[in-house]
């Protein structure tokens, strides 16, 4: 049967798992009354089910509210307590002083928790990464703080006790189901929103924030977002831990109770959606089981599963999924890249006559019009007493291959960062298409259509070849701001159809990073192409390629800008490049431009040849004498 | 306030920024030269408080005891520190942020489940050498003897640093380390040893704290991460990876705390502007006062 058979893939076994989780959390309570049965010995089927079974429960929401940070964005929050308790108090609050039904303060919690995510998230994604990390620490405390010290209102460090809930809650079963019934409504509206281009948008951010900017995500906005978002289910948990535990008190918020979040997750595996709520399961049995008798050993335990997972399987089931795409794909005939083996290589099957037939080159009326399409004036970037660039300008006309060089050192890269938003000049302007451009960032940019490589190949690894393409075209088509559909079907044929002309067709259902150096080359210029670049920036596109791949590699640019009307502007030390390609060569040395030509005017200059020191040797660049690298 | 009231709670706030300075300048230290955030450093400040008590205890008498505990708590813990820069943290190098903050994360939950099996829940005491009791009077004042002394010990230390920083080999690999860790690991550095070096005082300096601050204060659980809290937020102030950073960090953090605790109106309320103090920092220079910009 094809059905069974698709069940033995990766994405079936994960079906197959969500699914007997769900069967487990729905037949709990008839499973602890029929254990109660058999064994009246055993704990009570009231304490499973209206204990454990609960508490469990508002775990696993919390924990996969957290997972929306940590597996799919790639931020580690240790505030995410503090949104737990802010909802707990919600509920404990209406309660208490305006005399608000439990389930009228559910309803307001996730708006209260997610009103402080958004503040909070605000300020703290002021910094970055790990920073951030140390201002989310830094702001559970100031909530608990408050939580503790604020008598008159929150009630201090006594807390607010004796929430009663309506009769019909009162019994444990119906409670569990209740509680059960609120979180598997978070849980799809989750899921939905980790299959829809937004969460395709925070897989790109996780997988790398440069790339992800480059292809046009505002970053920081979209970690917002899901700050904001998994605040607001952090505070649905709360508000139901309020509610089955009838309390609230502070230290609920403190920044090390967002260990539960942080140990559940990894328990679980924060590679998969539903990894949290097993993470949850497993946990509440341990804590209630070793942690009762041994809380010393207890913390010791939960240490070492961090600490083993960490080290050993950082990716969690994700990583083991992987393996067996990797398997899957060997079947099917691809091979593990091999340094050297150029031959094997997509750049070695690229046709660039078939990339044209599927994109066709523009009519000779838009491409090469001659007009600047980018002119830089007197651009200055200093760091300390370094001028890196130093009064710079210079004109890109459409449809030229401009090369800028240099020595090492002369401002290239700096140039470039500046051009593309990656740092913000300290004066000076940058025009593009008649538009100023001047310090905007690099989301901002792609959208202009600049397009830019990087130094160091810059693609998403952990994401497979196509959803790197389909989740460029996403993002660049300004889609990753739906919370809705699926994102892996969208574009998938505009996406696999431009792979097969870049080469990469039959390795398209693999992670990125495991394709070869050249490989990663020809689908971040796949990339380039489906963002809809105008002008493509390339630095240094040729270091850390084998000879013959650099060969391929720069026939493959080469034809692309030149059917496509694109215009290039590159740097690179490999002069026989330079001189093979370029239209107009700009020389740089010492952040200041030199001087500006021909490439055979540039060969003749003889300032430019003093600056090289003979260290390459322009007039023969035919020879292969005068490459450097 | 009075004259003499001002006096007291600035010589209480930089006694107080005295251990944290200690704490602080380790974990700035490591994540200079390592790039990692050590979650567990309060941990192995807290598991130097408790190697105290148990060694003050063994020797019964509180002045030697203290002043081999001063020596052989920092260099057990520098060993543990070893231990985890070469089981842990070597394998980490280079990977997600994420995955350090996690792995040393989970430290803390062993060192944490680990001490209370070890030295049980409860508070314990450490008594100061005896030739550091009492108080010294200063005109109508007086205060404790002790408290001066953590400021002499920090002072010392400090300037311990800065020596070994600057004007010893090992002080210019770490700072080469701090600058460029690439360049030094093209240089011919053994990059390996010098990062379990520096984790081994890193871990030191913590450990140095955890024994300063014993007979000032009860030991006890959750001395770990208060601490630890506190570094984070000298750390930021002050900028990671400063030196000078950790030192006017401590002296900020330390004063704040000692002068909103003078005033009722604020006592309640000083942790709590701690971290807003911190949060404007990294919002305006999100490097800190003496920290330099991450390049990417």
């Amino acid at each position: 049967m094809p059905g069974l058979a698709r069940l033995r893939t990766p994405e079936g076994l994960r079906w197959v798992a969500a699914a007997v989780l769900v069967a487990f959390a729905v037949a709990l309570p008839p499973l602890a009354g029929l254990v109660e049965i058999v064994s009246p010995d055993s704990i009570s089927a009231n304490f499973t089910v209206g204990v454990l079974g609960t508490s469990a429960l508002v775990l696993a929401l919390w924990a996969i509210s957290y997972n929306l940070m940590l597996g799919y964005t790639g931020m580690v929050s240790f505030a995410h307590a503090a949104y737990y308790g802010i909802g707990a108090y919600t509920v404990a609050l209406l309660y208490q002083d305006m005399h608000w039904t439990v389930l009228q303060g559910l309803v307001l919690s996730p708006l209260v928790a997610g009103l402080a995510g958004l503040i909070t998230g605000f300020i703290s994604l002021r910094a970055v990464r790990l920073y951030f990390s140390l201002l989310t620490l830094a702001i559970s405390q100031v909530c608990y703080v408050i939580a503790f010290e604020w008598y008159s209102f929150t009630g201090g460090d006594n807390g607010i006790h004796g929430i009663s809930l309506p009769d019909f809650l009162s019994n444990p079963t119906v409670l569990y189901y209740f509680i059960a019934g609120v979180v598997a409504v978070c849980l799809v509206i989750m899921f939905g929103l980790v299959r829809s281009p937004f969460g395709a948008a925070l897989l790109a951010i996780r997988e790398n924030r440069l790339r992800a900017a480059s292809i046009g995500l505002n970053v920081k906005r979209y970690e917002l977002a899901v700050f904001t978002i998994s605040s607001a289910f952090a505070g649905v948990a709360g508000a139901l831990f309020a509610i089955y535990d009838n309390q609230a008190f502070p230290d609920l918020m403190k920044w090390t109770e967002s260990a539960h979040p942080i140990v559940v997750t990894l328990l679980g595996g924060s590679g998969t959606f539903l990894g949290p709520a097993l993470g949850a399961a497993v946990y509440t049995w341990l804590a209630n089981s070793v942690g009762k008798s041994l809380p010393a050993q207890f913390d010791i335990v939960l240490g070492a599963i961090v600490l083993g997972i960490v080290l050993a399987a950082p990716g969690g089931l994700g990583s083991a999924l992987d393996g067996l795409r990797r398997l899957a794909a060997r079947r099917s005939g691809w091979r593990e890249p091999e340094k050297g083996a150029g031959d094997r290589e997509a750049l070695g099957r690229i046709d660039v006559s078939k990339i044209l037939a599927i994109r066709p080159p523009k009519p000779p009326a838009e491409r090469s019009s001659g007009a600047t399409l980018l002119r830089v004036e007197g651009l200055n970037k200093r760091f300390g007493g370094l001028k890196a660039v130093d009064g710079v300008s210079l004109k890109v006309l459409e449809g030229r291959r401009h090369a800028v060089i240099g020595p090492n050192g002369a401002g290239k890269s700096t140039l470039f960062n500046l051009l593309t938003g990656q740092i913000r000049p300290d004066s000076g302007k940058v025009v593009f298409g008649g538009i100023d451009i001047t310090g905007r960032r690099p989301h901002q940019l792609s959208r202009f259509g600049i397009g830019r490589a990087f130094q160091i190949t810059n693609i998403f690894p952990k994401l497979t070849v196509l959803q790197n393409l389909q989740y460029s075209m996403l993002a660049h088509r300004g889609d990753t701001v739906r919370p809705f559909g699926i994102a892996d079907r969208r574009y998938r044929d505009e996406a696999t159809q431009l792979l097969e002309v870049v080469g990469l067709g039959p390795v398209s259902s693999l992670h990125a990073g495991l394709l070869s150096h050249g490989d990663q080359r020809a689908l971040e210029l796949a990339i380039s192409l489906a963002l809809g670049t105008r002008l493509l920036l390339l630095d240094e596109p040729t270091a850390g390629m084998s000879p013959y791949e650099t060969k391929r590699a720069m026939e493959l640019v080469n034809g692309v800008v030149a059917q496509q009307g694109l215009t290039l502007l590159f740097c690179e030390h490999d002069m026989d490049i330079v001189f093979g390609i370029a239209d107009v060569v700009t020389v740089m040395h010492q952040g200041s431009v030199l001087a500006e030509g021909s490439p055979e005017a540039i060969r003749a200059n003889p300032e430019v040849q003093r600056i090289y020191l003979g260290d390459v040797d322009l007039d023969t660049p035919q020879t292969g004498a005068g490459a450097s690298a | 306030m009075s004259a003499s009231t001002l006096v007291l709670t600035v010589l209480a706030g930089l006694s107080a920024a005295s251990v944290l300075f200690l704490v602080a300048s380790g974990l700035s230290l490591v994540f200079g030269a390592l790039r990692v955030i050590n979650m567990a450093h309060g941990s192995l400040y807290m598991v130097a408080a408790f190697l105290t008590t148990a060694i003050v205890k063994f020797f019964s008498q509180p002045t030697i005891g203290f002043v081999l505990a001063l020596v052989l708590a920092p260099a057990a813990v520098a060993l543990i520190g070893a231990l985890i820069e070469v089981l842990v943290l070597r394998r980490l190098y280079g990977r997600e942020h994420l995955l350090q903050l996690l792995a040393t994360y989970a430290l803390v939950l062993v060192f944490a489940g680990g001490v209370r099996i070890v030295f049980g829940s409860q508070n314990l005491i450490v008594r100061p050498p005896e030739f550091l009791t009492g108080g010294v009077s200063l005109g109508t004042l007086t205060f404790p003897t002790y408290k001066f002394f953590l400021m002499f010990a920090a002072l010392v230390v400090a300037a311990g640093l800065y020596v070994l920083l600057y004007r010893t080999t090992l002080g210019r690999n770490i700072r080469a380390a701090v600058a460029d860790p690439e360049l030094l690991n093209a240089s011919g550095v053994n990059v390996a040893r010098l990062f379990t070096t520096v984790f081994m005082i890193g871990a030191g300096l913590a450990a140095l704290g955890g024994v300063l601050i014993s007979p000032d204060q009860a030991v006890g659980l959750g001395m770990d991460t208060d601490v630890l809290v506190a570094a984070f937020a000298i750390s930021v102030i002050g900028g990671l990876g400063s030196l000078m950073g950790s030192f006017v960090g401590a002296l900020i953090v330390g004063l704040a705390t000692s002068f909103g605790i003078m005033f009722p109106q604020t006592s309640r309320w000083s942790l709590a502007f701690i971290f807003v103090l911190m949060a404007v920092v990294l919002m305006i220079r999100p490097w800190g006062l003496f920290g330099r910009p991450e390049t990417s």
